[in-house]
């Protein structure tokens, strides 16, 4: 099929279904007509698009942790643990890393010799060898919003089965999940098979299910300036929005910088409402996301709740519909399920405490908001210029052309010629902003910001700034400095 | 000129944390060895053929994503399979799912093979003095 930002026909959808279907021989247990009257039956409660709407009509930054393991009935004491002890407000799914990869028989045998071990040796739980049956057992047993969370390429039989298992939200997107989780797959693909899940959804709500779906905001999670994950959430949106998502939530990864990352979330919502209302996308409802961390932690447990409850601290003064939650084993690896709680109760803590405060519209966070937005743009106008008016084929051009590219990427389609720093007070910003489409001012911009920091330190800007910076925060600083 | 020591790195199974990856290739070649980096998503295999095609001293792997004990069993025999017995293995990363002590995971995968086991959070620094050492020890025993 041709890559175009239109909607599918249902034969278009059709064809591709009968396929994917077939993948592996749970597809055949699914059945759209039953799966909609399962849905029909859902509590609101239970509903995550509807949940959202509550948080952000109340104002209300709801809590969300990764959660997964091998096998069925340890999967659901794990989530009811994380509702009870850890008060979570919304729940999730993370399936393990060869569903993610499409390896089903390699995800069998680690079913298998996790019954053997008596521990889960996966580090999520491979939904699609579950089955619609097996998964909706997780549904019954757990009295919460549930959501697919992964990072998989292809993630069309994973839909299908987790959706009509009853699961109301589904991570992920053409563009989100392939840079970041893949070496060499196409963005043609990946666009395409997201229009499959999209459309899907959007089929869905034509029944009147509301599914929400979410673009997996972080990327690579290093030092991602918030221009460039903005740029590729409102892309992913529009894509979503053209197959026929109603409710969409966008995110975005802490930097650090408090300013940096409150003007973030702001200028994330209005960039969205921006592009989207030029494109007509009026009915879709927004929310957004914030995610605590995603670099490198200490080990030390006590330092690893200081970076937890400061990105608690920032996610409640930016006024995040959502923030998803780190533990105090991030260093080490998959949690425990007593330190995921513990991460989420000392989230819960911080969200309380500043529900009635918001961090004050000053001149300083006005400028911060007026930069990313300004950035974004740039990227966001040359990618519908490069497609010649479709976004999904100006996304592949873009990053072909280095005009979108994500820092630290393992794909081979992100040119992967920005280099990111933090400047002299940790926000990020860019000392090779490499084929960026940004003004003359902006360039100039970043580099005054990284020869501030580089005359502060008495070094010039070289990889090893990089290093530093990614290796600060497990050390116990936001920037690296030289010792 | 004297040559450059081989090694190949890369990030194995269906993990594709591609952040240390970089890292350690730009400290390996700064250090003066020669980086075959294979990337992340690496089967077993790829990292035996590159190591024979390229006679490489040390095949690098590292594993973050919790699937370490499945995806690296079996690495070692597939090396004295394919001729290259000798060869230096090391790994690191976030070997399995869940905290674990890690004198028995160092444990568990030196009994698979490997020379080194690394613990979640070296610098690469280390890894760069312990092949030197490792390297140097091997050139003694072979002009005895």
């Amino acid at each position: 099929m041709e890559l175009k930002n239109r909607q599918w026909t249902h034969d278009q959808f059709n064809a591709v279904r009968q396929e994917v279907l077939n993948h592996w021989p749970t597809g055949k247990e699914v059945d759209f007509a039953a799966a909609v009257k399962y849905h029909e039956a859902i509590p609101a409660k239970r509903q995550f698009a509807k949940r959202l709407v509550k948080a952000k009509k109340n104002g209300e930054t709801l809590t969300q942790p990764r959660a997964g393991v091998a096998l069925i009935d340890e999967h659901i004491k794990l989530l009811n643990y994380l509702l009870t002890e850890g008060e979570a407000d919304l729940l999730p799914t993370t399936i393990d890393s060869y569903t993610r990869q499409n390896q089903y028989k390699e995800a069998q045998n680690g079913i298998e010799e996790s019954l053997k071990a008596g521990r889960s040796l996966l580090n999520g739980f491979p939904a699609v060898n579950h089955g619609v049956a097996g998964v909706r057992r997780v549904v019954e047993s757990v009295n919460a919003p549930l959501q697919v969370r992964h990072g998989t390429p292809d993630a069309r039989l994973l839909a299908e089965i987790t959706l009509a298992a009853g699961y109301t939200s589904y991570e992920g997107g053409g563009i989100s999940y392939n840079i970041p989780y893949a070496k060499e797959v196409s963005l043609e693909k990946t666009i395409l098979d997201w229009q499959y899940c999209d459309r899907l959804v959007g089929l869905y709500a034509e029944h009147g299910i509301e599914i929400n779906r979410e673009p997996f905001g972080p990327l690579t999670g290093t030092l991602v300036p918030p221009s460039i994950s903005h740029s590729v959430a409102v892309i992913e949106g529009l894509l979503a929005v053209e197959q026929g998502v109603k409710n969409l939530t966008l995110g975005y990864g802490q930097c650090g910088n408090l300013l940096q990352d409150v003007a973030a979330i702001q200028a994330l919502e209005q960039l969205a409402e921006e592009y989207f209302s030029k494109h007509s996308c009026a009915d879709c409802i927004l929310t957004t996301v914030f995610h605590q961390w995603m670099g490198g932690f200490p080990q030390d447990e006590s330092k690893a709740f200081g970076v937890i409850s400061w990105g608690a601290a920032t996610a409640g003064l930016a006024k995040a519909t959502k923030v998803i939650v780190k533990t105090p084993h991030e260093a080490l690896g998959i949690p425990t399920k007593e330190a995921n709680a513990q991460g989420l109760k000392a989230t819960k803590q911080l969200i309380s405490m500043l529900s009635d405060q918001a961090l004050p519209a000053t001149k300083e966070l006005e400028d911060e908001i007026n930069i990313i937005k300004a950035e974004a743009r740039c990227i966001l106008n040359k990618v519908v210029e490069l497609g010649q008016g479709d976004y999904a084929l100006g996304a592949v051009r873009a990053f072909a052309a280095g005009v979108l590219d994500v820092p630290f990427a393992p794909s081979k389609y992100s040119l992967n010629k920005i280099l990111p720093a933090r400047d002299n007070n940790g926000a990020v910003r860019l000392f090779d902003v490499g084929n960026l489409p940004f003004t003359p001012d902006l360039i100039a911009f970043h580099h005054d910001k990284i020869n501030e920091r580089a005359k502060a330190e008495g070094r010039d800007p070289s990889f090893q700034m990089v290093i530093d910076d990614i290796y600060a925060i497990s050390k116990g600083r936001l920037v690296g400095r030289p010792r | 000129m004297e040559k450059k020591v081989k090694v190949v790195l890369g990030v194995i199974g269906a993990d594709c944390h591609a952040v240390g990856n970089k890292i350690l290739d730009y400290a390996l070649t700064a250090a003066g060895f020669e980086v075959i980096n294979l990337g992340v998503l690496v089967p077993q295999q790829d990292f035996v053929n590159a190591a024979i095609e390229t006679d490489a001293q040390a095949i690098l792997v590292a594993s973050l994503y919790g699937h370490g004990e499945i995806d690296c069993r079996g690495l070692r025999d597939r090396c004295r399979e394919a001729g290259i017995d000798d060869i230096l293995l090391y790994v690191g990363g976030n070997l399995v799912v869940g905290k674990t002590d890690f004198s028995g995971v160092a444990n568990k995968f030196q009994d698979m093979g490997f020379d080194r086991v690394y613990a979640p959070g070296t610098l690469p620094g280390k890894v760069i003095a312990d092949l030197q050492e490792d390297l140097t020890a091997r050139s003694k025993e072979s002009l005895m």
